[in-house]
């Protein structure tokens, strides 16, 4: 689940950071971004844009927002790939991510879950022959069913069938003909779809499926993660050589890729560690995240709405952290729109540059009497960043690992929901110690390293 | 040589607390009214030539942006040139320096200074969240009002080897002189004890660490030094002032461990009044959190950098220490109406100098008292004034 300043967009923004840090690569290099959800935050509006802008990817970088059904994660991967075939670009993001959000009491509650994947596609002239998997064979089915859904305005995903019958005739037989395809590439592993934790294995019974099922140890650990279960569950069969099968469904569509893979894709190993991160939740935690328990007072209109002109002219350095680094004495000032002259020096001439997002704790405190929306407690620090500039920033969690000295990452997180209008900022995460399992892929990128959804693909 | 050229002929305060049945013009008038009374040789308010009012907060029900117009009327002044000062925290105490260089300045010779707020008659949930959301979306999200101020409490802890009971002593020194003060919020003393259980509010500040969000109202008159004499036979004369401002934001400070704006306010004051810290008999300074008297003793030059928490555990700052500090009880006792307290410090100033200050009376071997606030986001904007009785 989702804590309650983390959505959709903010586990997007998560696992891309950590699949650039896999891919050794800057977010500049990236050409485009390809996001399948079915929760987008903004049903219409700037999700897209948001995202890339927070992944730091440039301006003119291109891609699509894919959405409508728990296809949508693998439907992103193929759209990425077709965007390599044809040229339009060179390397590619892709994101499959959800966080599922069920009527309250339903059985499909208790297994619903969150979780984000990301991929970095390349051409094979970029990736120049090095670690990573191929797109194998694809295969999609498509019939006019109804399975689970949800009306313009509704809110919670609605799951209708008699479980037998949606078992018998809407989810096996497409996953089997999709599957008998995949079967002849003799794959090691698969990740099928397990909304419930049974299916999954059912449909590998009746593919005979010999290699193991990848995706188990998802949807164990985190349950259904919609859109994203397909490229999660890959990602733990892509730790190792072989010949991955994955296989999606949802909105009267069943797609089966085959990755194949000559040796472990940077980043995959790390997804266990992730997994066996979790903590407990309780129920009133797992409503709020999911935005169906608001406290009164939630209403509340910040001081800057996000229909203001601040917004607009700071758009872009709160998701991107920016400043403006002066041109006669180097000093940052945080944030440019605010700061017209250098506070050092006084200068007026500024290069504008995205602030390391590593840093110190310099000094904190932790606030415990805010009233709703705010959550208590809520931990903010003073942080001296690695590149000299000092920042304060909210810091994730309820502020008890925070310390004069702590090492953090800054992350994306939702700050608060104005009228209906997600506001996103990072916010500081103290350091936890990081994974021997993840590679040296990592030094010089300026992103976190610690823990991995990732893999690298290289398109055929 | 003291500057001296305007002197404070009145000053008083309505008694600080929840003052639920009062309006804010009734509360104006009883300050108004009483610094009147309290003009040795007495005073028709008829002779107040123009007036500064210091209001903070501007946006309680809307017409607090508007004092300057309000004000005049609600103290039976209507028709003077008034004008609304806000200055952050330092309101009042700035209001009392532009009145100061009114007079100075000779465009008018007697000079109404008024501070006045409400800060009750909006919920204390709807206070906090004014200020949480308030400022930038993402970089001043969730800065309620200590949070301004316990970083420095955990960095000055981290430096210097600063203890939370020594932080407690700062609230509970406090409290012994709000007892002793009529018109403090709170009469009561407490324990370093009852501050270290009280329950946490911002770490590491607990609720005894923190001022109350109180009501109130303070006036001063001030003539020109020459006219002293037509008022009162013990005049006190505003020896100095210094205002300084710095970078608002808390991720613009280079240090966690001093408000600057301090420091050069207080330079400019003591130059202005040909003195130093050590002449200094006696100081009310900005205590909204005990954290915040630590540093404003260091920052003024009472004690030495690093020392404020020892210097207050030993009692350095009591009635009876080297430095008396805050002897009405300061903003964690008698409280902290914004726009008032300014004034009020000056009114508690102008008793200990003049020998008024009864059970809280301290010796004043030099003749000067040191005014002091500092606020704003960030602590960005500081105001230090110097009165004294020497001629």
């Amino acid at each position: 689940m989702c804590a309650h300043d983390e959505d959709v967009l903010t586990l997007s923004a998560e696992a891309a950071a950590r699949a650039l840090a896999a891919a050794g690569l800057d977010p500049g290099a990236i050409d485009g971004l390809w996001w399948g959800t079915t929760r987008p935050p903004f049903a219409e509006g700037p999700s897209h844009a948001i995202l890339a802008a927070a992944i730091g990817l440039g301006s003119n970088s291109t891609g699509a927002l894919l959405s409508g059904s728990p296809h949508a994660g693998i439907e992103a991967l193929l759209g990425a790939a077709d965007a390599i075939a044809a040229g339009s670009a060179r390397v590619a993001l892709v994101v499959a991510a959800d966080a599922l959000r069920p009527g309250i009491g339903t059985s499909f509650e208790t297994r619903a879950g969150a979780g984000a994947a990301a991929y970095i596609l390349t051409s094979a002239d970029v990736s120049g022959g090095e670690a990573g998997a191929l797109i194998g064979a694809r295969v999609t089915r498509t019939y006019p069913l109804l399975d689970r859904y949800r009306g313009d305005a509704e809110l919670a995903t609605r799951d209708v069938y008699d479980p037998r019958l949606f078992r018998e005739e809407i989810f096996l037989p497409p996953i089997r003909e999709v599957g008998e395809h995949l079967a002849t590439l003799e794959p090691t592993v698969w990740s099928l779809p397990d909304p419930d934790g049974r299916l999954g294995g059912i449909a590998a019974t009746q593919l005979g499926a010999r290699g193991a099922v990848a995706s188990d140890i998802v949807s164990k650990a985190v349950g259904d993660t919609g859109a994203a279960a397909a490229l999660l569950g890959a990602i733990a069969g892509l730790d190792a050589a072989g010949t991955v099968a994955v296989i999606a469904t949802g909105g009267g569509r069943t797609t089966g890729v085959a990755l194949v893979a000559d040796v472990a894709v940077p980043g995959a190993a790390t997804l266990q560690h992730l997994l066996d991160e979790g903590n407990e939740a309780s129920y009133a935690e797992v409503l709020r995240s999911r935005t169906e328990l608001v406290a009164v007072g939630e209403s509340v209109p910040m001081g800057v709405p996000p229909q203001s002109a601040m917004f607009v002219r700071g758009a872009n350095e709160m998701l991107s952290l920016l400043a403006g680094r002066c041109a006669d004495c180097g000093t940052l000032n945080t944030p440019p729109s605010i700061h017209p002259m250098c506070l050092s020096c006084g200068g007026t001439k500024f290069e504008t540059v995205a602030l390391a997002r590593r840093g110190i704790v310099h000094t904190y405190v932790v606030n415990r009497t805010m009233p709703a929306p705010f959550v208590a407690p809520l931990g903010i620090a003073v942080i001296d960043l690695e590149d000299g500039a000092r920042i304060m920033l909210q810091v994730v969690g309820d502020g008890a690992d925070i310390e004069i000295g702590a090492a953090v990452d800054l992350v994306l997180r939702r700050y608060a929901h104005e009228r209906g209008v997600p506001v996103y900022g990072l916010k500081a995460r103290v350091r936890q110690d990081p994974p021997d399992i993840f590679g040296d892929a990592v030094e010089g990128n300026g992103f976190d390293g610690t823990g991995d959804e990732t893999s690298t693909i290289k398109e055929q | 040589m003291a500057w001296n050229k305007v002197a404070v002929i009145g000053a008083a305060l309505i008694n600080f607390g929840e003052l639920f049945d009062q309006s804010y013009e009734h509360m104006a008038a009883g300050a108004f009214q009483a610094a009147c009374g309290a003009v040795d040789k007495g005073f028709d308010p008829t002779q107040v030539e123009a007036a500064f009012v210091a209001t903070q907060r501007g946006t309680l029900w809307g017409q607090e942006g508007i004092a300057g117009n309000t004000v005049p009327s609600a103290i039976g002044l209507a028709g003077i040139p008034c004008t609304r000062i806000e200055n952050a925290c330092p309101s009042g105490s700035d209001a009392f320096r532009v009145g100061a260089m009114a007079v100075a300045s000779g465009v008018h010779e007697v000079v109404l200074v008024i501070g006045v707020e409400k800060m009750r008659d909006k919920s204390t949930e709807e206070g906090l969240l004014s200020r949480a959301a308030a400022g930038h979306p993402i970089f001043t999200r969730g800065e309620t009002a200590p949070v301004l101020f316990a970083p420095f409490a955990t960095r000055h802890m981290h430096e210097f080897g600063t203890t939370r009971e020594m932080l407690a002593s700062v609230a509970v020194k406090n409290h012994y002189n709000g007892a002793r003060d009529p018109y403090a919020h709170f009469r009561n003393e407490i324990t370093i004890d009852d501050v270290l259980n009280s329950p946490p509010v911002c770490t590491p500040l607990h609720l005894l660490d923190c001022c109350p969000q109180t009501d109130g109202a303070s006036a001063v008159l001030l003539v020109s030094a020459e006219r002293a004499t037509e008022f009162t036979d013990s005049p006190v004369f505003v020896a100095g002032f210094g205002v300084a401002t710095d970078h608002p934001y808390l991720h613009e400070k280079s240090t966690f461990t001093s408000l600057t704006a301090t420091v050069t306010a207080a330079e400019r004051a003591y130059k202005m009044a040909g003195i130093g810290p050590a002449d200094i008999d006696c100081a009310e300074v900005h205590d909204c959190f005990t954290i915040t008297e630590i540093l404003d003793i260091e920052d003024l030059g009472f004690v030495e950098k690093g020392k404020g928490g020892i210097a207050s555990l030993d009692g350095e700052t009591s009635l009876t220490g080297r430095i008396p500090v805050n002897t009405s009880g300061g903003l964690l006792a008698k409280g902290h109406p914004i726009g008032a307290t300014g004034v009020a410090q000056i009114t508690e100033c102008w008793w200990q100098l003049r020998g008024e200050a009864g059970e809280r009376q301290v010796a004043t071997r030099n003749g000067f008292a040191l005014q002091h606030n500092v606020g704003g986001r960030g602590s960005g904007v500081s105001v230090v004034n110097i009165l004294t009785t020497n001629r």
